[in-house]
């Protein structure tokens, strides 16, 4: 039986997407769980989103060669996905951000105390960080990323950069004014 | 991967400077690893997820691009002009020939009177006289005068004239 000339080109063509699938894998797995970690805080979550991510690229892998910047798509794709799973899971009751930290932080060489009252106050930063407005909160936490400069952040939240600017100005401004306030309660 | 001076627990962290606070605290949790396999974990799931969306896909006979579509929409127009041509021819009536009554002539019965030629001829009415009634010469001087009549106006008749011609006429009945 002879093999169409057209199924081995389908073939060879499939086979190129997966390879090509596997290397951005390999390449982006680690920043998108960052991006989708640092939304939702939750380590199984982050790894949901992740990977939800790749299927829906894998769904529309024809459309891959198109993009420009695979990085950057690959970002918005999962910051629309945690955006989405936190909208959703408002519903749900709050985990607890600071045992949560404790664990997930990076604690060598310190005691105990210190480990506790560190996350306690990440956690309360955090806390500070959700009261924002959506928009200024969405660039602060994307601006926390040392690989995307302001086009790139402004790409992934489809907005001009002369608006990540002045969203990322008032956001400071903002989280300057909460901590402060938060202070002098105490 | 981390640098010890931004570690997540340094003591800076915990003081607190305001503004830089937030950002210290997000640029920490940005910069946390991945956790190990990853990865593997991934690439596990993208070959247990469908390759593509199952879409029910019409017959080859009816796909759009086998132009049945376009051929359907002809007939419809075809259709839809020729029925509408009939039903306006269908509801039109036809030149009917003029309608004629035939009269068998009359045979006289056998033994009874002939007419012997005779034609009847309807009797005509004698169609009523219209009498003009007779006008006066007052009430013909009430009429306006005709607007021919204006360029040679006679003159009028003296009024002893006219007081002798009233008396003169018989009264109009």
């Amino acid at each position: 039986m002879e093999i169409p000339e057209q199924a081995v080109r389908d073939e060879a063509g499939q086979r190129a997407e997966e390879a090509a699938l596997a290397a951005l894998v390999s390449q982006y797995a680690a920043t998108l769980y960052r991006v989708a970690f640092s939304v939702l805080r939750n380590p199984a979550d982050a790894e949901d989103a992740v990977q939800e991510a790749f299927v829906r690229v894998l769904r529309h892998r024809e459309t891959l060669r198109e993009v420009r910047d695979q990085r950057v798509w690959l970002i918005r794709i999962v910051w629309n996905i945690v955006l989405d799973r936190k909208r959703r899971a408002k519903t749900r009751p709050e985990t607890d951000d600071v045992s949560e930290l404790a664990r997930v932080l990076p604690s060598d060489g310190l005691s105990a105390e210190e480990i506790a009252s560190a996350a306690q106050h990440h956690a309360h930063v955090l806390s500070c960080v959700e009261r924002l407005p959506a928009k200024e909160r969405e660039v602060l936490m994307l601006s926390a990323f040392e690989e995307l400069n302001s086009v790139e952040i402004a790409s992934v939240l489809e907005i001009s950069e002369s608006s990540v600017r002045s969203r990322l100005f008032r956001a400071r401004n903002l989280m300057a004014g909460l901590l402060q306030h938060t202070r002098s309660l105490r | 991967m981390n640098d010890p001076s931004e570690k997540g627990f340094s003591r800076d962290a915990a003081g607190g400077n305001g503004r830089g606070e937030a950002e210290a605290t997000l640029r920490l949790i940005a910069r946390l690893p991945a956790p190990e396999g990853l990865e593997e974990r991934v690439r596990a799931s993208l070959r247990a997820a469908p390759r593509r969306g199952r879409i029910l896909a019409w017959p080859a006979a009816f796909r759009p691009e086998s132009g049945w579509m376009r051929a359907a929409a002809a007939a419809a127009i075809v259709f839809v002009v020729a029925g509408g041509g009939w039903g306006v021819y269908s509801r039109v009536e036809q030149r009917q020939p003029a309608r004629t009554v035939v009269l068998t002539p009359r045979v006289p019965a056998p033994g009874g009177f002939a007419s012997a030629g005779a034609v009847r001829t309807p009797q005509t009415l004698n169609g009523p006289v219209v009498a003009h009634p007779a006008t006066t010469q007052a009430e013909q001087s009430k009429v306006p005068a005709q607007p021919a009549e204006k360029p040679g106006r006679r003159a009028r008749p003296a009024k002893g004239a006219k007081a002798s011609a009233q008396l003169a006429a018989p009264p109009a009945r």
